[in-house]
C-alpha cells in the first residue's frame, strides 16, 4: 500500500514538474515573442514617424504649423499646399518627369549590365573575377562629394551637363555595384546542378542565363531594381551640380521651396510627399517580389 | 545505342587528383555503375564522360570517337542530377520538353513526345504542376523524363536516388531496372550505396581515391574482391576481414586469431606463401554457428534479425567474427557457441598490399 502511495505521489511529482517546465518555456516564448513586437513597433514607429509628419504637416495651413505646439484641430487641414504646389509652376510636375527618366534608364541600364556581370563573376570562367567583385564594391567606399568636382569637369568638356545621359551615367556609377553585389550574392546560391542540367540538354551559356537564371531571379532582380530606382529617385548631390534647368529632378524642385528670403514649409513638405508617391506605389505593387528578393536568397533546384 | 571507353582519363585540380587513370570499357547497352565513398572520384568521372569537367589526361572514347572536348550535348548524354535539377519556373510538361524547344523542334513534336514519355513515366496526370508541388519520386521522374526524351545514345546518373527514402528509393531500383530493359540505353550510374550497385548493375567499378579498384559482375565482387577494401565496401554486414596467422599444431593447419583456432584445409596451405602475413576474409553467410564442442568457441555478443537471416555478432578473447543464422533465430547474448567457417569460401589477403591471394 504504501508502495502504491509512493509511486501515485511520485508520478504527480513528475507530471507537475512536466507542466511547470512546460508553463516555464511557454512563457519564455511568449515573453521573446513579445520582446520581438516591441522592438518591431519601436522600429517602425522611428521609419514611420518622419514620413507621417510629412504628410501631416503637408496638410496644415501655414500657420497652424508654425504654431507650438503644431494646431491639429480639423479645422486646420486644408489642401492650399498641395493647390500652391501644382499651381505656382515651381516646376515639380516636370521635374518628377526628369526624375522618372532618369531613374528608369538609370534602373533598366543597371539590371541588365549589373546582372550579367554579376553572373559572369560568380559562374563563369572570369579571369580575375572576385578582384574585380571587389574592385566594384571599393568605388563605394568613398564619399560621392570627393570626386564631385572631377566629374563636373569631365561631364562638361563631354557635353553632358544638364542631360539625362550625364545623369543616368553618374547614377550608374554607385547603383550597378550595389546591383552586381546583390545578384552575385543570389547567383552563387543557385544550385550549380540547374545549370548543368541546362549545359546537358544543350543549352548555350547565354541560352543558360536567359532561359533559366533570369527567370528564377526575378525576386532579386526587383529587389534590385528596386534599390537602384530609389537611389537615382532620391539623389540630391550630383543632381544639383550635374543638372541646370533641362533635367532638374524631384529633389532639386522640392529644394527650390526654400529661398532665400523665405522658406514654403508648406509647399515643400507637400512637393516631397508628392514625389514620395512613385516610390511608394512601386514598393507596394512589388512588394511580394522584394520580399522574395531579400529573404529567400535562394532557389531551391 | 554506344559503347564507352576510358583511357588512363585522369583529373587534377590544382595539386589534388581526383581521378588518377581511370580504365573503363562500357559495352553498348549495359548497366554500369561507378561504385565507392565520397571523394573517390566517381562523380568526377562521371561528369568528365559527361561533358561537364573537362580531362587534364587520358582519352574518353565514345563509339570509337575521342570526346574529351566536345559539349555535352554534342557526346549525345543525358543525365539526372541527385537533387534532379529541375528548371523551377517550369511546368513538368515544360521540364521534359525542354531539350526539344531548345533545338527548335515544332510544338506538335515536342508536345507528342512529351505526352509518349509522361505516359511511360505515368506524368500524365502532373503535366502543368511546377516542381515545387511534386513530392521527391515524382520529380525525379520528372527528371528521368528530360533525359529519356532527347533519345540520347547514353544515359548517366548522378546518385539519383539517394534523397528519396527508403521505400521509394527500392521502387525506383526496380523501375530503372525495368526501364533500361525496356530502352536498352547504355546507363552509367554513380552511387554510393553497395546494396543499390549490386542490385541494377551489369557491371560495377568499385573506386578508391581516384582509381578503378576492381571492376566486374555484381556476382564477381561479391564472392571474389581483389583487395580487402573491396570485401569490407560491398556486403551488409560487410565480410569480416580477421588479422590472425598460419599455424601449425597435432599436425593439423589452424588460421589462429588470439583464442580461436580455425582450422584450414591442406591445398589452401600449400598455395600460400608462409613467409607473406596473410589476412583471412569470410562472408557472415558462410560463418555457422554450431555448439560450443563442434566449432571454434566463441560468446555470442549482438543479435540482429534481419527477416530470412539473423545477423550474430560473435567474439572472443582476441577478435569477432559475424555469422549469420537462418530465419528470426532465437538466439541470446552470452550464449557460447562455436564458429564453423565454409572452407571453401575463405578469402585470403596480403596483409601488406591488401590485394587478394586466393
Amino acid at each position: 500500500m504504501a508502495n502504491a502511495s509512493n509511486t501515485v505521489s511520485g508520478s504527480l511529482a513528475h507530471s507537475a514538474l512536466t507542466t511547470r517546465s512546460g508553463t516555464r518555456r511557454r512563457l519564455d516564448s511568449f515573453l521573446s515573442d513579445l520582446g520581438v513586437r516591441i522592438g518591431l513597433a519601436i522600429f517602425v514607429v522611428w521609419t514611420l514617424a518622419p514620413v507621417a509628419w510629412m504628410v501631416i504637416s503637408s496638410l496644415l495651413t501655414p500657420v497652424s504649423l508654425t504654431s507650438l505646439p503644431p494646431d491639429l484641430s480639423p479645422g486646420q487641414f486644408t489642401w492650399m499646399n498641395y493647390q500652391g504646389v501644382l499651381a505656382t509652376g515651381q516646376s515639380l510636375l516636370p521635374a518628377m518627369r526628369n526624375s522618372l527618366i532618369v531613374s528608369a534608364l538609370t534602373t533598366s541600364i543597371a539590371l541588365a549590365l549589373g546582372s550579367a556581370a554579376a553572373y559572369a563573376i560568380a559562374r563563369l570562367e572570369t579571369p580575375g573575377g572576385n578582384r574585380l567583385a571587389v574592385m566594384v564594391l571599393a568605388t563605394q567606399m568613398f564619399p560621392g562629394i570627393v570626386i564631385i568636382i572631377p566629374l563636373f569637369i569631365v561631364l562638361s568638356r563631354l557635353g553632358l551637363i544638364d542631360t539625362y545621359a550625364g545623369l543616368v551615367l553618374v547614377y550608374l556609377s554607385f547603383v550597378l555595384p550595389i546591383v552586381i553585389w546583390i545578384m552575385k550574392g543570389f547567383f552563387e546560391a543557385i544550385p550549380p546542378d540547374l545549370e548543368r542540367a541546362a549545359a546537358i540538354d544543350g543549352a548555350t551559356t547565354w541560352q543558360t542565363f536567359t532561359r533559366i537564371v533570369l527567370p528564377i531571379s526575378l525576386p532579386p532582380l526587383f529587389a534590385a531594381g528596386i534599390f537602384a530606382f530609389i537611389e537615382s529617385w532620391n539623389e540630391f548631390m550630383f543632381a544639383i551640380v550635374l543638372t541646370r534647368l533641362q533635367t532638374k529632378t524631384a529633389p532639386i524642385a522640392i529644394s527650390e521651396f526654400a529661398g532665400q528670403y523665405q522658406t514654403a514649409v508648406g509647399q515643400m513638405v507637400a512637393a516631397a510627399t508628392l514625389a514620395s508617391v512613385p516610390i511608394i506605389a512601386l514598393a507596394l505593387v512589388f512588394r511580394s517580389y522584394i520580399l522574395k528578393g531579400f529573404a529567400e536568397g535562394a532557389i531551391k533546384g | 545505342m554506344s559503347d564507352v571507353t576510358l583511357v588512363d582519363v585522369t583529373k587534377r585540380y590544382g595539386n589534388v587528383e581526383a581521378c588518377r587513370g581511370v580504365n573503363l570499357q562500357v559495352a553498348d547497352g549495359e548497366f554500369v555503375t561507378l561504385l565507392g565513398p565520397s571523394g573517390c572520384g566517381k562523380s568526377t568521372t562521371l561528369n568528365m564522360i559527361a561533358g561537364l569537367e573537362s580531362v587534364t589526361a587520358g582519352d574518353i572514347l565514345i563509339d570509337g570517337t575521342r570526346v574529351n572536348d566536345f559539349t555535352p550535348f554534342e557526346r549525345d548524354v543525358a543525365m539526372v542530377f541527385q537533387q534532379y535539377a529541375l528548371y523551377p519556373h517550369m511546368t513538368v510538361a515544360e521540364n521534359i520538353g525542354f531539350p526539344l524547344r531548345l533545338h527548335k523542334r515544332s510544338k506538335t513534336e515536342t508536345a507528342a513526345r512529351v505526352h509518349d514519355v509522361a505516359n511511360l513515366l505515368e506524368l500524365g496526370p502532373l503535366l502543368d504542376r511546377l516542381p515545387r508541388e511534386l513530392s521527391g519520386g515524382q520529380q525525379q521522374r520528372v527528371a528521368l523524363g528530360r533525359a529519356i526524351i532527347r533519345e540520347p545514345r547514353i544515359f548517366l546518373f548522378d546518385e539519383p536516388f539517394s534523397n528519396l527514402d527508403a521505400a521509394l528509393r527500392l521502387r525506383m531500383r526496380t523501375e530503372i531496372k525495368l526501364l533500361h530493359a525496356r530502352l536498352g540505353v547504355t546507363s552509367i550510374f554513380v552511387t554510393h550505396d553497395q546494396e543499390e550497385a549490386l542490385s541494377i548493375s551489369d557491371r560495377i567499378a568499385v573506386m578508391r581515391q581516384g582509381i578503378v579498384e576492381q571492376y566486374g559482375t555484381p556476382a564477381e565482387i561479391y564472392a571474389a574482391p581483389t583487395s580487402t577494401y573491396v570485401a569490407r565496401f560491398i556486403g551488409s554486414p560487410p565480410m569480416d576481414i580477421l588479422s590472425g596467422s598460419l599455424e601449425q599444431r597435432d599436425g593439423s593447419l589452424y588460421y589462429v586469431v588470439g583464442d580461436a583456432a580455425f582450422p584450414i584445409s591442406d591445398s589452401v596451405w600449400s598455395s600460400l606463401d608462409p613467409a607473406t602475413p596473410v589476412d583471412l576474409g569470410i562472408r557472415s553467410e558462410y560463418v555457422h554457428l554450431t555448439s560450443v564442442d563442434d566449432g571454434t568457441p566463441a560468446t555470442v555478443q549482438v543479435v540482429q534479425p534481419v527477416g530470412p537471416s539473423t545477423v550474430v555478432t560473435t567474439a572472443w578473447n582476441g577478435g569477432s567474427l559475424t555469422a549469420r543464422a537462418p530465419g528470426m533465430a532465437d538466439i541470446q547474448p552470452g550464449t557460447h557457441v562455436g564458429l564453423r567457417l565454409d572452407p571453401s569460401k575463405l578469402l585470403f589477403f596480403d596483409r601488406e598490399t591488401g590485394h587478394r591471394l586466393r
